[in-house]
């Protein structure tokens, strides 16, 4: 099983990393070069992290274990006002940002009041491309119990964040309390410890949610198909969108237009195989970008 | 610059909290400090309505330069004295667009001298299409408190003072009454 790291350092040397990844079979999801400091999220096998260790101790590096690598997280806010952006939405996906996770933030079109409050079928379907969803709600619990029917019906993980210090919420996997709509930047330590507590619970959500995929293990892990997507079809490297292809836990988001790169995409060849013909290659409702799920071995 | 009195009713008291914080963080943001007096809020959130009473000082609006600043001549030009600073940017904005960045010169934090200027010409002078808009900027802070689902409105202006129920039925006599009330508490 690959494990998720976060490699915080230096870009002296750095290359000794990548050539340790090549040479034990792991991966480099993203490399972020700031200055002369530099972040990279890596994946490598389990069995390989001490020798991983050691260098990165050589380099006087911090190397930190963080499930969100190579997933695709959606903060929901409940409309783009500023009642609601940026702040709390912007400090929470900054803080999913840190610990490894992409993030992609949705303002909802009635994500209001107590009576009007709803999700529409297509935001439903956005919101289900990601792989958890961070509702950001308000700070009355009256009026965050009336809004279950927001995300009831998402299917995948929901992790809602509200004001008053509940303990659950129904229809979410988790509740996080104390970040409810706040109209500055988080900057107490009090704060923080809120936003680092939503990545805690989604790298938990994460976890369990790789942990069933392995009892039914997909055709192609993902982090190769990235690669292989990367490396057949240059111009998805190319692309000017962050991230172009976007790693996530049971496929990628692969940020080329729809209809011009569908084909290709779904002709990378991958162990001999079409990737078309173990994957499914959809339209995603941003911006027409090419998402591609990969399916789970026990349906061949 | 006075403290401003800011003051919560509120069925959810943690909610009710936070709120104030709000309150006090908008008129941060507005740069409202030294016009309002008191902020006064009732919130019933299982009825739901959300009042809002907002005591300011009035400014009264001035249009010229004659009536915002003291103007007298010196030897080469004339002196223009702003009354406040509020009127600086505009009154800058006007000067150089009338004589240009040549004969405009800012010598104080409220003066300014123009050279060769005539004393009843820039008396003349507008300061702005608008002139200064406290009362807008009034309803802005409001509308950034207010919670964005409560779309249902009704306000009440009387001097210096600014009163909105928010909620999501319409209003009711009930509400109104409590609106009173929470005006004469943010009067006091």
């Amino acid at each position: 099983m690959l494990k998720y790291m976060l490699f915080e350092g230096g870009l002296y040397k750095h290359e000794r990393i990548l050539e340790f990844l090549e040479d034990v079979g792991g991966f480099l999801v993203q490399k972020t070069v700031a200055g002369l400091d530099l972040i990279m999220n890596l994946a490598l096998p389990e069995e390989e992290l001490e020798g991983l260790s050691k260098i990165v101790s050589d380099l006087k590096g911090k190397l930190t274990y963080a499930p969100l690598v190579g997933t695709e997280i959606g903060v929901v806010a409940p409309t783009l006002s500023r009642h609601h952006l940026p702040h709390p939405a912007c400090d929470i996906a900054e803080n999913l940002r840190r610990h490894g996770a992409k993030t992609n933030i949705i303002g909802l079109s009635r994500g209001v009041g107590q009576k009007i409050v709803h999700t529409t079928t297509k935001e439903k379907e956005l919101i289900e491309e990601h792989d958890i969803a961070v509702f950001t709600l308000g700070n009355f619990e009256t009026c965050l119990l009336k809004k279950t029917r927001l995300f009831n019906e998402i299917e995948v993980p929901v992790i809602v964040t509200g004001g008053p210090l509940m303990k659950v919420i129904q229809g979410a996997e988790a509740y996080v309390g104390g970040i409810g709509r706040y109209p500055e930047r988080a900057r107490t330590g009090e704060t923080i410890d809120r936003l680092r507590e939503v990545s805690r619970v989604a790298g938990e959500l994460v976890e369990e949610r790789r942990r069933e995929m392995d009892l039914d293990p997909l055709v192609v892990d993902p982090i190769i198909v990235k690669g292989e997507i990367e490396r057949q079809v240059p111009e998805s490297t190319e692309a000017l969108s962050p991230n172009p292809v976007t790693l996530k836990i049971d496929g990628v988001r692969v940020k080329l237009l729809y209809d011009e790169y569908k084909d290709r995409i779904g002709g990378v060849d991958i162990e001999g195989r079409k990737l078309s013909e173990f994957a499914t290659i959809k339209r995603s409702l941003m911006r027409n970008y090419i998402l591609v799920k990969v399916l789970p071995k026990s349906m061949f | 610059m006075g403290e401003i009195k800011i003051f919560v009713d509120s069925s959810d008291e943690f909610g009710g909290q936070q709120y104030k914080y709000i309150a006090e963080k908008s008129v941060e943001d507005l740069g409202l400090g030294g016009s309002i007096e008191s902020i006064g809020m009732v919130i019933r959130i299982e009825e739901p309505v959300f009042i809002i009473a907002i005591r300011y000082k009035e400014v009264t609006g001035k249009n010229t330069l004659g009536e915002a600043a003291y103007i007298d001549s010196r030897k080469n030009g004339i002196r223009v004295t702003l009354s406040s600073e509020i009127f600086l940017g505009d009154a800058l904005k006007a000067l150089w667009s009338k004589y240009g960045r040549d004969r405009v010169e800012q010598i104080g934090r409220l003066e300014i001298f123009v050279s060769g200027g005539d004393p009843e010409e820039v008396k003349g002078i507008r300061l702005s299409e608008k002139g200064y808009d406290l009362e807008s900027r009034i309803s802005e802070l409001a509308a950034r408190i207010i919670p964005e689902g409560f779309r249902v409105r009704g306000s009440t202006k009387k001097k210096g003072m600014l009163t909105i129920i928010a909620s999501e039925d319409p209003i009711t006599e009930g509400w109104r009454k409590l609106a009173a009330k929470l005006e004469e508490e943010t009067r006091a």
